[in-house]
């Protein structure tokens, strides 16, 4: 316990050595973590972002124009319904939320009105469920888009005729200032046979991984070999934006953290440098006394392992503080995201803890290493 | 019960070669009081550190109790230094950020048994009693002295070796720091002082001479 006591009064007697180191380590576990948590709550939110815009994968019958896909808003060619079943049953298919689609441009009322019939989603069976992103009609029920419900007196629980039968209306859909505005949305099954088209879709929508670079590439790949007679499409959207700006932070973050990470680690070497300089006589009297090399070396390892640890649990609370004080302003969307990341804290703890004992490893080395003759002899 | 044999010692700086120890014999018999005088750069520290297994001699052998130091692995020879020797310094070398209590206790770090009772009856008996929680630069120089000597009187070393011991210090305090080197003597104790001061020779069995490395008379 002595030990302990000598490592305790020479922190107190050199306290602007500990101080200046801990700020190294305070800055540099801060910015971590700080970094680390924004880009972390970032992350989660460009994914719910991502999943709230809707899906990004849309999968049409092989030999689709889409130029014509595109103009018409739908495919013109179809395919069998029992395609989303077998992607849901696929095992390598990186994608989600699987929701098949039969539409198709009619007249109603006089109007040129888009006739959507949605399957509720179908789960991927070798993935963990998660909750429907979209809710579907019930059969024998329709949603009605914004233009064709405002200024008629269509009510919700009303009756309407789409064909030669009789829908009830279970909801008047807001505006949402796109095409959505001219649809009706119906169970798929209902909607396929007002079209005369039992067991066909003309597309399945997807959400596929938020990953940039060849994610598209790669799940083409996996249709090619699941389903050979489809198209998959990607929609660009704002969230692959947001993924994009998030990519970029994390690569700066990337380049910079190892930088004040090296620059606080040789921060903390020289100081146990000058540390050590500073304690020549000292380490040659304890030498002299036949103390042997490694009580010496606790005594700064100690310290070393002390500034790492204290650093940390600060630079911890220093860096929450900036992830939460600062991250809304860099990532708007994410503020009520960014929470304190206690996982953080252990990993903070190890990991500076090991900085220091091992930018202060040469230091301590060099100084138990001397020849205590000299150092007396100097005096 | 300490034996120099023909030691040499040689450094080397740059091309110039330094004899800091020329063919050194000398013996200093268990109990005796040897003073080893001689001008400054004479190589006084350099025996006196040959001596403490802490400086290996170019040529020939140091002895203590018939085991040549530097024949032993560098962990046996701190061992021995440990168990038999006390230092004592002109420049004190005191820790400075430790208590005087806590400075006598730093030997205990070469894992030797002594506790905290021991080394404040120590202090009380060099008349630090007042001072165990003061640090060294709450002390004058007599103080810290006193203090150097307790740390090297804990482990009850069987010899001090003492360097320049009075060097720094008022008549006063030189006399009274000799009076506690003497009384380790009459209870026994072996010491080989190394001083320019007259007033050790008071106090020792035996005076030696060294002049530019060479023992003399």
């Amino acid at each position: 316990m002595f030990i302990i006591r000598m490592l305790l009064r020479e922190i107190r007697h050199r306290k602007l050595n500990f101080i200046s180191a801990l700020i190294a380590v305070i800055t540099a576990v801060g910015l971590f973590v700080g970094v680390f948590t924004a880009c972390e709550a970032s992350r989660r939110e460009t994914v719910r972002l991502m999943r709230n815009m809707g899906f990004n994968l849309i999968i049409v019958p092989e030999g689709t124009d889409m130029v014509d896909f595109w103009s018409q808003d739908y495919a013109r060619k179809e395919m069998p319904e029992e395609y989303v079943h077998r992607l849901a049953n696929s095992k390598d298919l990186s994608i989600q939320h699987l929701v098949a689609r039969l539409q198709k441009r009619i007249e109603w009322r006089g109007r040129k009105i888009l006739l959507t019939g949605i399957l509720p989603e179908v789960q991927m069976k070798y993935l963990p469920a998660k909750s429907a992103m979209i809710e579907a009609p019930e059969p024998g029920t329709v949603y009605v888009g914004y233009e064709l419900w405002r200024g008629t007196d269509i009510q919700v629980g009303q009756e309407i005729e789409l064909g030669d039968k009789s829908f009830r209306v279970a909801m008047r859909l807001e505006e949402q200032g796109t095409k959505d505005d001219i649809r009706i949305y119906g169970h798929l099954h209902d909607v396929q046979e007002v079209l005369g088209k039992p067991g066909r879709i003309n597309e399945v929508e997807a959400l596929g991984c938020l990953c940039l670079g060849d994610a598209l590439a790669d799940i083409r790949q996996q249709l090619a070999r699941e389903l050979p007679g489809t198209h998959v499409t990607e929609f660009r959207s704002i969230a692959i934006m947001r993924a994009e700006t998030r990519k970029m932070i994390e690569n700066y973050a990337a380049l910079i953290i190892p930088a004040i990470l090296i620059v606080a680690a040789v921060w903390v070497g020289l100081l146990a440098l000058g540390n050590v300089r500073e304690r020549r006589a000292e380490i040659g009297v304890l030498r002299a006394m036949g103390v042997s090399s490694w009580p010496i070396a606790v005594l700064f390892l100690g310290k070393a392992v002390l500034i790492g640890l204290v650093g940390a649990a600060l630079g911890f609370v220093l860096g929450t503080w900036l992830a939460s004080h600062f991250g809304p302003q860099v990532f708007p969307l994410t503020a009520r995201k960014i929470a304190p990341m206690y996982s953080l804290l252990s990993w903070s703890l190890i990991g500076a803890a090991l900085m220091c004992v091992v930018a202060s490893y040469l230091p301590i080395v060099q100084g138990v290493m001397q020849d205590p003759a000299q150092v007396l002899r100097e005096e | 019960m300490i034996a120099l044999e023909n030691v040499s010692k040689l450094y080397r700086r740059d091309s110039e070669e330094v004899r800091a120890l020329d063919e050194v014999s000398i013996s200093v018999a268990a109990g005796e009081f040897v003073a080893v005088r001689g001008p400054s750069g004479c190589g006084k520290s350099t025996l006196l550190l040959t001596v403490g297994g802490m400086i290996r001699p170019t040529e020939g052998r140091a002895l203590i109790d018939g085991e040549d130091l530097y024949a032993l692995s560098a962990r046996d020879r701190a061992r021995r230094r440990a168990e038999k020797i006390g230092f004592v310094f002109q420049m004190f070398h005191l820790v400075p950020y430790l208590s005087a209590l806590d400075n006598v206790l730093v030997p205990t770090l070469a894992g030797m048994s002594a506790g905290r009772k021991q080394a404040r009856e120590l202090l009380e008996r060099l008349q630090l009693g007042h001072r165990v929680r003061h640090r060294p630069a709450e002390l004058s120089t007599g103080e810290r002295q006193r203090v150097a000597l307790a740390r090297a009187l804990l482990k009850r070393p069987a010899i001090i070796l003492a360097d320049e011991p009075t060097g720094n210090l008022d008549p006063a305090s030189a006399a009274q720091v000799m009076s506690y080197l003497a009384d380790f003597h009459r209870d026994g104790g072996t010491l080989l002082l190394v001083s320019h001061d007259p007033l050790a020779a008071e106090h020792t069995d035996r005076t030696v001479q060294l002049l530019e490395g060479h023992l003399a008379g």
